[in-house]
């Protein structure tokens, strides 16, 4: 017995069952004290509230939403509104990273000095102030009556009007997987390639397959079509206000502004570490082998310090996920306002909360996982210290 | 830029100078190596004997004087570059391989996609190069997974797989064990032996005595000597040489 105690497989599972056990009562005891609290004053715990409809509407959804909706589908609007918030948020942070960070690795002083600046201009103002600076400039635009016009778009005060395809809903959600699938389709040939075909060989494939998934997706749109209206439905001025399109408001394009902006200021920085983390030996090799610039970025400065940028990338993208919940504060319905306003109304304060804990762990677990099977996927093999 | 051209010096250089700001790293260098010659440059850390080398395929650009490679002159004219970097092939200290890709693919990258041969060709010269340099069983491990002296030997093969006409050299061996230096020298004499044109920094001094035909002593950015591997050896009349040969030699 002594024996396999000393045993040091013995020791770390018995560790591991004290610590998972412990963290349990804890957890129970809490809820068991909640829920004897919560019935002293009267309110019935359990989720039965997520079947009654709400009584109140939100401002913006992707999804169809009136009051008469129950809770339970407010809060999938809510985590709707929260993964295109940060889906838009993270790919234009990306962008303005990418470029930001490559500027400062640049040979040219200037983008040096301007990609610089701008990080050290946007990553040490709270992005609060951020958030409510771009709502403030976007607010301040002109009135739907005098809006800016730009390629069928009009930016007014009361938000950004977009035209869409006169489509049905299901038919425009296909043709969205079909363009999705356009550009992941060549990246995953491109990636499988690797191991048998090396080197832009699969290209005509690749664009092949790009093309087709396009064409399916124009083909859904022209048979999703509604009847007897054009194609793409423009906004346009009726009486006083605009009707037709899409209306992104106000709320949504400063948060995402300001995500795009503080986020890519920290992307800028990861991107530049990830370039100076590759050996400048590699690149003079492939230099040496004849391969022209454009060949030694794409064959081996990106891919590698793509490897080095992955991890770090992966934590603020999660950090910038939860960064949406900033959507309160200018009252654009997210998850977390969701929830917030689901608390005021119903009083659920603990199940509300528990729910909106889990969606976001859920959320950024999964978007954790992904990058993890990708660094997984195109981790370096063996050891790299050299000399 | 091939095999045809006429006779003349692989390489000429001619009043090479080299700056590294005010740093004078390199003074009028004079040096002609000819088809199928074998150099080996020594000389003291700091001395510009990588810079020399590294001028050669324009990893560094000189700054005065002419560098003439298989009868193309080293100027600012991308494609002249671009010539003399197929025909010139260089192995590093630190290997320098790409550590994303196989052993095989390292070799394949080049010749498929600046001498866009077909990936069965690149495929058969590749593992042809492998069995050369004696490694033709790791083709598909990455080079994180060799030794050292394996990866220096994927190192020369790939450099060897673009077919190139001269060979450059920057110390090879010294970041190697001294057990995995032998294998390397190997395949750099076997190289030797048939002909190829080598200019090799490396202070391996048995390696000078067997397969150079002129040794280059190098001090303060100038060529202070430059002899028959006999004569440098055993008979050197310069101080400078005689007294860093006696440090490299073991007194
Ligand atoms: N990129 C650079 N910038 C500034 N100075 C440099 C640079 N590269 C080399 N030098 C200087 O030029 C001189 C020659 O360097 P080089 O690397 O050619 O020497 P070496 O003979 O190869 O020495 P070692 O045996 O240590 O490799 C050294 O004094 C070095 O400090
Ligand atoms: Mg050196």
């Amino acid at each position: 017995m002594v024996s396999l105690l000393r045993n040091q497989k013995v020791r770390n599972a018995l560790l591991q069952v004290l610590y998972v056990g412990s963290l349990a009562a804890m957890i129970l005891a809490c809820v068991m004290i909640a829920r004897r609290n919560l019935a002293e004053q009267g309110i019935t715990s359990g989720f039965d509230f997520l079947y009654k409809s709400t009584g109140w509407d939100v401002n913006f959804s992707l999804l169809p939403a009136t009051a008469n909706d129950p809770y339970w589908w407010f809060f999938l609007i809510g985590i709707v509104n929260t993964l295109f918030l940060g889906g838009t948020g993270l790919i234009l942070a990306t962008i303005v990273g990418t470029i930001v960070g490559l500027a400062r690795t640049s040979a040219n002083e200037l983008a040096r000095l301007l990609g610089r600046t701008y990080v050290d201009i946007f990553r040490n103002i709270p992005l609060i102030l951020q958030v409510f600076f771009w709502y403030a400039l976007i607010t301040h635009l002109p009135t739907p009556r005098a809006a800016h016009e730009a390629f069928g778009m009009l930016l007014t005060s009361r938000g950004l009007y977009v035209p869409i395809p006169n489509v049905g809903g299901i038919a425009f959600a296909a043709a969205i997987l079909a363009v999705i699938a356009a550009i992941a389709l060549p990246l995953w040939l491109g990636r499988t390639s690797r191991l048998s075909q090396p080197f832009g060989e699969r290209l005509g494939i690749q664009l092949a397959s790009a093309a087709t998934a396009l064409a399916t997706a124009a083909v859904i749109l022209a048979l999703g079509r509604l009847p007897d209206v054009p194609m793409l439905d423009f906004p346009a001025l009726q009486g006083l206000n605009l009707q037709g399109g899409l209306r992104i408001p106000p709320e949504f394009s400063a948060l995402a502004i300001a995500i795009a902006i503080y986020g890519g200021s920290y992307i800028a920085e990861i991107v530049r570490g990830g370039f100076k983390a590759v050996g400048k030996g590699q690149m003079e090799a492939a230099q040496s082998v004849g391969l022209s610039p454009w060949r030694v970025f794409t064959l081996v400065r990106l891919p590698l310090a793509l490897r080095a940028m992955l991890p770090i990338l992966a934590n603020q993208y999660v950090w910038l996920m939860k960064a949406t919940t900033m959507g309160i504060a200018v009252g654009f319905t997210d998850f977390f306002m969701i929830v917030a306003l689901t608390i005021n109304h119903s009083g659920q304060t603990l199940e509300a909360i528990g729910i909106l804990m889990g969606g976001f762990l859920a959320i950024n677990l999964s978007l954790a996982a992904v990058f993890n099977r990708i660094n997984k996927a195109i981790a370096l093999k063996g050891n790299q210290l050299r000399g | 830029m091939n095999s045809t051209l006429p006779s003349g010096p692989a390489v000429r250089i001619e009043g090479l100078d080299k700056y590294y700001g005010s740093f004078h790293a390199l003074r009028t260098i004079n040096l002609s190596v000819e088809r199928g010659e074998r150099i080996v440059i020594c000389g003291p850390s700091g001395s510009g004997k990588s810079t020399l080398i590294r001028c050669v395929n324009r990893l560094e650009q000189h700054d005065g004087g002419r560098i003439t490679v298989l009868g193309t002159e080293l100027n600012d004219d991308v494609g002249n570059i671009d010539g003399i970097r197929r025909e010139v092939g260089m192995v590093f200290q630190h290997f320098n391989l790409f550590p994303h890709m196989t052993v095989l693919e390292n070799c394949m990258i080049a010749p498929m996609i600046v001498r866009k041969r077909p990936r069965a060709e690149a495929e058969t010269t590749a593992r042809r190069f492998l069995e050369k340099v004696r490694i033709p069983e790791q083709a598909m491990k990455f080079p994180g997974q060799l030794s050292g002296g394996q990866q220096q030997r994927v190192a020369i093969a790939r450099a060897l797989c673009m077919q190139p006409q001269i060979m450059l050299f920057d110390e090879p061996t010294s970041a190697l064990d001294p057990e995995m230096i032998a294998e390397v020298l190997d395949v750099m004499v076997t190289l030797a032996s048939e002909g190829m044109t080598m200019i090799c920094v490396t202070h391996e001094m048995g390696f000078a005595r067997r397969v150079a035909d002129r040794v280059i002593f190098m001090d303060g950015g100038e060529i202070v000597e430059e002899a028959p591997p006999e004569a440098f050896f055993t008979s050197s009349r310069n101080e400078r040489t005689r007294q860093f040969l006696s440090q490299v030699l073991g007194h």
